[in-house]
């Protein structure tokens, strides 16, 4: 509704994931949030609960093993929702790029809306890119947005949409 | 007249009936059929207004001593053929005083009068000119309610139980057909009013504990039997020696000639007499030989620990609270039960064992009953009255369950019993209903601790002592809150509904017991609520209702997206692990201590006054 | 008019949370949300897609905050004090049950711990109850606001009283049951769209219920019983800001030894 969506922008909740970030960016965002920068005088709380939060705040260059838990967790998110790729490594990959390790930022996994550079990325630009993921949050629809990788089945079990399979697990062959 | 008749004998056919016959349906149908009767005569005996009496021809008097010294012998016997010294002490110090005692006690040779319609030639002794061996009295109709009633059903429950035990044929018949006897027995001693005959029902319930207990005749059947024999034991004695004091100080046996007594060591004898209620009770620190109990099949936890027999506690202490309740006796005895209540909550958060649970929980409530018995004014008597009744319903549906469990998934740890609302949603529905009818709003167990929170504040001005008993009151309620919800923590973690359900239906014949409880529970708490004269006490069920009535208003959720819980991000499940909390061996052994210097001091207040 | 009061119980909680969190932000020097921030997150919570569970679990929150808006009801119309704090309780236990029905292990822990801080706060609510049922010889609250002087016969009850509230409202020091970057909200955790908002609205109503006890000292002169609120509202908040989070158990000893005890020692008192 109408009405409804004009409140999406003035209450972000926000769920902050470490991809394997070498907690610079943590850091800085953990400075956003406290007394300094304040961004609780827009509404934010960091719930630390995907299925209560709108904006999804990753950091780091999503290491193997925290990819499975990263789509997982963007797949716990009820629409609407945001992704702010908060720093160089998550944007890109940053000074990790290449390596055997790493899989060069986020959006090979899930689609993001706002990204932030800087290494590390500072408290005001992570306050700019959450005030631009509010304009983005309050256009969306309320459709299933898909993970592009890892990505499982939505089913109809019973006239009931499942969620459960939706981000699919890592095949142990894939890891080697 | 007939109808008393029918509760002291029909169970007793009916059980001959039960030996006799080996096929299941019969079985089925005669408990069926004796339940049915036995709650219709024991519901319109209940409703008839006045108080019958029955005296004991000589033979039946002479045939009650026999069988006495028989049942004592054979505890001797017991005793020495399982190598127990406690046993046969405690044998061998109720046979002296029980031969002491009928040395000494004046000729009664009364002959039968029943109910003035029957009249033989009567020959009076002194002592027992107007007192009869069997009054039925309103508190013997109530105690009638529940037994017959709850009884029943258990015994309607236990034919399907004993269908899988591993066990003959003749066994099982046998074992049901003891259950209906010891209906009987119980309907006996609600109504005993000569202190012999009621000690010998007392020992006929002590041998029913035992062999029931030994009834699967492992090493920790007999262990556990011994150790209820010899602590029943103790209750014998004590109420020998009160029966002593009685016939030595006021040459009387009956109960009620000796409560109108005054002076002399009268109210050491009831002191005495409800030591005994505690003993039986399984106060602490006698609580070893209850949780010990339930090593027996489910029926006989059922019905003999929790729902019928143990009642005989607050029964005695009922019984006793017109002559107690305003001495230090009384006092005393409140006291213990209301720190009983605190302390068996607090000792059941560390065990495992949904059975031990149970049982613990039945010696706090059990304390809960004798404290507000003893307290001995006729509001806590009523609500000593209703929380009998509110608990051997909800108890019995919380036992009955727990056997379910047990046969069914052959869970009884709750650690085994995790997620258990998956494979078994009716039993657990069952289980949660019970937990709930014993600690919320509207049903009776709540209802009985609210007034009698509301009862007991409203003496403290003039009994200050008494807010222990309300301390303990509010303190063990929530200890027992704590308790329950995290056993239900154990059984209520299920899945997303959109995954394929694993469950397996409930056997018609556990089904319906657990029914006709549930019901039951729902609708004397409905009737209890009626009787308030408080109109609005009725809106502390409309919780319930609204609770019950919101899966109709919101008929569908498939509107709703299901996911996976919240793991971190990680894709398995996990399950959290239980909390138990364990006092320490030395807190224990004080608590103990305290609690049998406390026991002891019963006795004592009731010598000085 | 006090059906008004009745309807308007959660509005009337949503500010009081709302300024709350004005408050403690303007206690660390920071600007801190607009008043209206709870109604805000209300309306946007309705605008979200819900995921659950399974319905039972998502049907048990809507009941909790339906039943503890009844005992606010209560409290409203003057009813036994007994009664107020079951049927609260009744509510409190639907929402464990609701925590403990899914398989989830910070549900559970959250769960847990709601228990644990139930039998700390509810003996204390009780014998408070029995404290004002010794001064004014009723349960009623409506008879029980007929007398006055409850804070100069049971200063002791008050202060068990102040010790309580932080459990009722999740502040520190005894803020274990919801620790957000703890256990992720407790027994909250597997709710999200329309059915936490009804998590989010009981929150509210909390307010209204504890300090509603706050209230009840002020007796006949409700001007006291505002000026209590006012000042409990102000050190409950001031000590959220100073302490850190202490354990369960501590929290349970520190309630049992100290709140319990002046209860009992100021009922003793008045006997």
């Amino acid at each position: 509704m109408k009405f409804f969506s004009a409140f999406r922008k003035k209450s972000p909740w926000v769920l902050h994931y470490n991809a394997g970030s070498c907690n610079g960016c943590d850091i800085e965002i953990l400075a956003a949030l406290g007394p300094k920068f304040d961004l609780e005088r827009f509404g934010v709380i960091n719930t630390g609960n995907p299925k209560q939060s709108d904006i999804f705040l990753v950091t780091g260059p999503v290491t193997y093993r925290s990819r499975e838990r990263l789509v997982e967790l963007y797949s716990q998110i009820p629409e609407p929702k945001v992704v702010v790729a908060v720093g160089s490594c998550t944007t890109t990959g940053g000074v990790f790029r290449g390596m055997y390790n790493v899989e060069d930022g986020i959006d090979r996994y899930i689609p993001v809306d706002v990204y932030v550079p800087g290494c590390a990325a500072s408290p005001q630009l992570i306050i700019d890119a959450l005030v631009k993921g509010l304009d983005v949050l309050e256009a969306k629809s309320k459709e299933i947005e898909h993970p592009f990788k890892l990505f499982g089945t939505i089913e109809m079990i019973g006239n009931k949409l499942s969620r459960l399979n939706m981000a699919k697990k890592v095949e142990q062959h894939e890891k080697n | 007249m007939e109808m008393v008749l029918t509760l002291f004998l029909l169970p007793v056919v009916a059980s001959l009936f039960l030996v006799l016959s080996p096929n299941v349906r019969v079985q089925y149908v005669l408990s069926g059929a004796v339940l049915a009767l036995l709650s219709i005569t024991a519901f319109s005996l209940y409703n008839s207004p006045n108080i019958l009496t029955f005296h004991f021809p000589q033979t039946l008097n002479t045939f009650v001593v026999a069988a006495d010294i028989v049942l004592l012998l054979f505890f001797l016997y017991q005793g020495k053929k399982y190598d127990s010294p406690k046993v046969i002490i405690l044998a061998i110090v109720q046979l002296v005083l029980f031969l002491y005692i009928e040395h000494a006690s004046p000729g009664h040779s009364a002959q039968v009068v029943i109910d003035g319609l029957t009249k033989f030639t009567m020959e009076y002794s002194p002592s027992s000119t107007n007192s009869a061996e069997i009054v039925v009295d309103e508190l013997s109709k109530f105690m009638f309610l529940i037994i017959n009633i709850v009884g029943g059903i258990i015994v309607l429950y236990s034919v399907r139980y004993m269908e899988d035990e591993p066990v003959s044929p003749l066994k099982k018949q046998l074992f049901i057909g003891a259950l209906l006897v010891f209906l009987s027995v119980m309907n006996l001693i609600v109504c005993a009013n000569s202190l012999m005959l009621f000690f010998f029902l007392f020992e006929m319930t002590t041998l029913a504990s035992y062999v029931l207990i030994a009834f699967r005749n492992d090493e920790t059947s007999r262990a556990n039997a011994l150790k209820a024999l010899w602590m029943n034991q103790i209750g014998g004695v004590v109420i020998l020696l009160g029966a002593l004091i009685a016939i030595k100080g006021f040459e009387t046996v009956m109960l009620d000639t000796l409560m109108q007594r005054s002076g002399g060591w009268v109210l050491l004898s009831i002191a005495l007499l409800a030591m005994a209620a505690l003993v039986k009770g399984a106060s602490i620190p006698f609580e070893g030989w209850l949780l010990g109990a339930m090593v027996a099949p489910t029926p006989v936890s059922a019905m003999l620990h929790s729902a019928t027999m143990v009642k005989i506690a607050p029964y005695l202490i009922l019984r006793l609270a017109p002559v107690i309740g305003s001495t230090a006796v009384g006092g005393m005895i409140s006291i213990i039960g209301s720190l009983v209540f605190v302390a068996a909550s607090y000792l059941a958060l560390s065990r495992s064992v949904f059975k031990e649970i149970l049982g613990y929980s039945t010696v706090a409530l059990l304390g809960l009953m004798m404290a507000l018995a003893a307290i001995g004014t006729k509001e806590s008597i009523m609500l000593a009255m209703a929380l009998m009744l509110f608990h051997a319903l909800s108890k019995a549906l919380l036992f009955l369950s727990a056997g379910v469990l047990e046969r069914v998934h052959h869970a009884k740890n709750i650690e085994e019993m995790k997620g258990m609302v998956s494979r078994s949603p009716k039993t657990v529905g069952f289980i949660i209903f019970g937990f709930m009818s014993l600690t919320l709003p509207p049903f009776g167990l709540f209802m009985g601790k609210m007034f009698a929170i509301a009862s007991v504040a409203s003496l403290l001005h003039e009994r200050p002592l008494l807010l222990i008993v309300v301390l303990s009151l509010i303190v063990g309620s929530a200890l027992l809150v704590l308790l329950y919800f995290k056993v239900a923590s154990a059984l209520l973690a299920s899945s997303s509904d959109v995954l394929p359900s694993q469950a397996t239906p409930l056997p018609l014949g556990f089904g319906i017991p657990l029914w006709l409880l549930a019901f039951l529970t729902v609708g004397m708490a409905g009737g209890y609520i009626m009787m308030q004269q408080k109109m609005s006490v009725m809106v502390l069920a409309l919780p319930l209702i609204f609770v019950i009535l919101l899966p109709v208003i919101v008929r569908s959720m498939n509107g709703y997206d299901r996911s996976q819980p919240y793991h971190c991000g990680e894709k398995e499940s996990f399950d959290s692990a239980l909390v138990y909390y364990k006092p320490s061996h030395y807190m224990q052994q004080a608590m103990y201590w305290s609690f049998g210097i406390l026991f002891i001091s019963v006795a004592i207040f009731g010598a000085l006054s | 008019m006090i059906w008004v009061w009745i309807a308007f119980a959660p509005i009337l909680g949503g500010l009081a949370y709302g300024g709350e969190r004005v408050l403690r932000a303007r206690m660390q020097r920071r600007q801190g949300p607009p008043l209206l921030q709870p109604f805000y997150d209300m309306f946007k919570l309705l605008d979200k897609r819900t995921l659950i569970v399974h319905s039972p679990h998502a049907l048990l929150a809507v009941a909790h905050f339906f039943i503890l808006w009844f005992s606010i009801v209560a409290i409203f119309m003057g009813w036994n004090l007994l009664y107020i704090i079951f049927l609260h309780l009744f509510a409190q236990i639907l929402l464990i049950l609701a925590g403990y029905s899914v398989r989830s292990v910070y549900s559970h822990i959250g769960a847990n711990r709601e228990l644990l801080m139930l039998i700390a706060y509810e003996p204390i609510l009780l014998l408070v109850a029995v404290g004002f049922y010794l001064e004014s010889g009723s349960f009623e609250i409506s008879e029980i606001l007929q007398k006055g002087g409850y804070l100069t016969s049971m200063p002791l009850l008050f202060a068990a009283l102040a010790m309580v509230i932080p459990i009722k409202v999740k502040k520190s020091p005894f803020d274990v049951g919801e620790a957000h970057q703890e256990i992720v909200g407790g027994v909250e955790i597997e709710y999200s769209g329309i059915f936490y908002e009804f998590l989010y609205m009981s929150r509210f109503l909390e307010y209204i219920f504890i300090y509603s006890f706050v209230f009840l000292f002020g007796g006949v002169s409700s001007w006291v019983g505002t000026v209590l609120v006012a000042g409990t509202f102000l050190a409950v908040n001031l000590v959220d800001n100073a302490t850190a989070r202490v354990k369960t158990a501590d929290m349970l000893k520190i309630i049992y030894s100290i709140a319990m005890m002046l209860c009992i020692v100021n009922i003793a008192g008045i006997l």
